[in-house]
């Protein structure tokens, strides 16, 4: 299948050219762009990133480890002073808050790896330093009978050049 | 409606190898920085090598001989190394109030100045870290620390504010390394795509193959939020769980309830001190003016001012409770801060912290840059003294005269004192090099959308 990429320089016409390509079917599409912007994001897809379960679930297993653990050691090996309960619920508050945090942080970054599928050892076949540069890229993945319409698409939203790449 | 498919020779025709990348300024200014170093660089670089190389023989020294090299006597115990670790911890607290508190209330003119400031945060963690165990009399135990299942069946003490510490830091620790890396990513790969030789290899390996596709920004920003809200209360947490260490015990001078917040802003006081002694040589020597203008050192100027009229009023309330309250050791462990035989320290903080950041009121002072740099400094010499003041002032006079005395800090404290800030810096140093010292792309982000209003763009 010929893939290919169109290079722009601002967002805006980027998002205006993906929201015509999906309206014509098109679905293999691939966006490269040098920051983030918001009018970028929902462009292929508008769900939020999945990265949000994986902090919750990190957070969650970090709040029950703290208290857990604080409280299983307590009562393993008891310090008894008056007669009071093992386990004191609010020192073990900071350690249960730490431990949130860190695992929160910790499934986070795993979240990131695993959404964005990273680390990748190869470089997508479109993929170039311009785009790490100032230069936008959108990348069509369509028929061979298809590559006229697209590629006049493309460049009657502003793209200033069209390349065809094999892959 | 739809065209007829062209002839297979004509697809092949488009065919054609990209053209040679058109680079940005931006990425050509910042990466320049991380060009060949200069004679001054690696004199400096060398420099600091050898202070921390003296320190660390310094520290052999003290381990094989015990601590009793360091000035402790009877009754104080917690001397430099302590004052230093509380120092340096506080230093750590402006990176993550950069990034995280400033990204969440999208105030933009962090971006100049958070990778710088995050970086500072990891080194100034990993020189604090290191003195807790190099007030150990015995480093070797320091894992006693952390409950591993022994062969005693002896668990650690989680209701010691000693033990929070312990988990406070090194969380802190991890989550500003997590913060750091994360926001270098893009940035590597950037470097990655223009490197040559040994560089492209080290930054294809951390850049994990980032592409910048759009999924991979949204995971990025979703990334970055989730941190922020994470370090947010992480970085109010530390430095409370710091001061608790004191403010938990019956010591007069450090059994308050206001030591939480006012070490939390003496804190933040201290680190955006550190940021703005650090950067703006860097900003002069590499020419990033263009990057890192007057007014992110004015904004910077006022949070000091702010935080120093924070700090300053804590010092104030500490003596209205000390007064107050009635209590006999607490006042006169007030009155010997001022006047006794640590006065110096006292008076030096004093001015530098409360009195000295008030030149900020005027416009002209903050910006005026080398008046901001020099105000940076004295708010650091402050700060430190604050800590000195704190924990060698009041360990010197408890309630029972039988535990009264008098500390000077040994010339083993003060190398390894010496030896933290070669080390911070020689960490920052190299940073220097290896990194991009700007987030490359979110300058890039600004740039992009202000060229788009310049031409009249449709957003």
């Amino acid at each position: 299948m010929p893939t290919l990429v169109g290079i722009f320089d601002q967002p805006g016409p980027v998002a205006e050219t993906v929201r015509r390509l999906r309206g014509r079917g098109f679905r293999e599409l691939q966006l490269y762009s040098p920051a983030p912007f918001p009018e970028l994001d929902d462009a292929l897809d508008e769900r939020p990133s999945r990265v949000r379960w994986w902090t919750l679930i990190g957070g969650l297993t970090g709040v029950t480890a703290g208290y857990a653990m604080t409280i299983w050691m307590s009562y393993d090996w008891p310090l008894v002073v008056g007669g009071k309960p093992y386990a004191s619920i609010p020192p073990y508050t900071i350690i249960a808050f730490e431990l949130t945090i860190l695992l929160g942080g910790l499934a986070t970054l795993l979240g990131l790896l695993a959404v964005g599928k990273l680390p990748r050892v190869k470089a997508d076949p479109a993929y170039s330093p311009r785009f790490s540069a100032e230069e936008f890229g959108l990348v069509v993945r369509c028929g061979e009978r298809d590559v006229a319409e697209v590629d006049a698409l493309l460049r009657a939203h502003a793209a200033k050049e069209v390349n065809l790449v094999e892959g | 409606m739809t065209p007829p498919p062209p002839p297979p020779a004509s697809v092949a025709a488009m065919i054609r190898p990209m053209p040679a990348p058109a680079d940005s300024r931006a990425n050509r200014d910042i990466l320049a920085v991380m060009g060949r170093p200069t004679i001054g660089y690696v004199a400096l670089l060398a420099l600091v090598v050898s202070t921390v190389g003296w320190a660390l023989g310094t520290f052999v020294y003290q381990t094989y001989v015990g601590l009793g090299v360091a000035g402790y006597s009877h009754p104080i115990f917690w001397g430099v190394y302590i004052v230093t670790f509380v120092f340096w911890v506080g230093i750590a607290h402006a990176g993550t109030l950069i990034s995280a508190i400033l990204y969440l209330f999208r105030a933009k003119w962090r971006n100049a100045i958070n990778r710088s400031a995050e970086a500072m945060t990891v080194f100034a963690v990993a020189t604090a870290g290191l003195f807790p165990l190099i007030h150990l009399g015995r480093v070797f135990k320091f894992y006693w620390l952390l409950p591993y299942p022994n062969q005693r069946a002896l668990w650690v003490n989680f209701k010691s504010p000693l033990l929070w510490d312990v988990f406070a830091i090194s969380t802190y620790a991890t989550i500003s390394i997590v913060f750091f890396y994360v926001g270098l990513v893009p940035d590597l790969a950037i470097a990655r795509d223009r490197a040559t030789g040994w560089r492209k290899v080290l930054y294809s390996i951390l850049a994990l193959g980032w592409q910048g596709t759009t999924k991979q920004w949204k995971a990025h920003n979703r990334t970055v939020l989730h941190l922020s809200g994470l370090a947010t209360p992480l970085v109010l947490s530390v430095h409370s769980v710091v001061s608790w260490d004191f403010a938990s015990s019956i010591v007069p001078g450090w059994h308050a309830t206001i030591f939480a917040p006012y070490f939390v802003a003496g804190a933040i006081f201290s680190g955006f001190a550190m940021v703005l002694t650090v950067m703006i040589p860097v900003r002069r020597i590499y020419g990033l003016e263009r990057y890192i203008t007057d007014y992110h050192f004015e904004n910077m100027s006022r949070f000091i001012l702010l935080t120093s009229l924070i700090v300053g009023y804590a010092y104030a309330t500490e003596y209205f409770v000390a007064w107050y309250s009635g209590v006999e050791p607490e006042r006169t462990a007030f009155w010997l801060r001022a006047f006794g035989s640590y006065w110096i320290s006292t008076w030096i903080m004093i001015s530098c912290n409360a009195f000295f950041p008030q030149v900020f009121w005027f416009k002209r002072a903050r910006t005026h840059i080398p008046t901001v740099f020099v105000v940076s400094v004295l708010v650091n010499i402050g700060m430190w003294f604050e800590r000195y003041v704190i924990i060698v002032g009041s360990l010197s006079r408890e309630y029972n005269p039988a535990v009264w005395g008098q500390y000077t800090p040994s010339w083993v404290e003060l190398s390894i004192l010496a030896g933290s800030f070669a080390w911070f810096s020689m960490f920052f140093l190299i940073f220097l090099k290896l990194f991009p010292v700007i987030a490359i792309n979110e300058v890039k982000e600004l740039e992009i959308h202000e060229r788009a209003h310049a031409n009249g763009g449709a957003h």
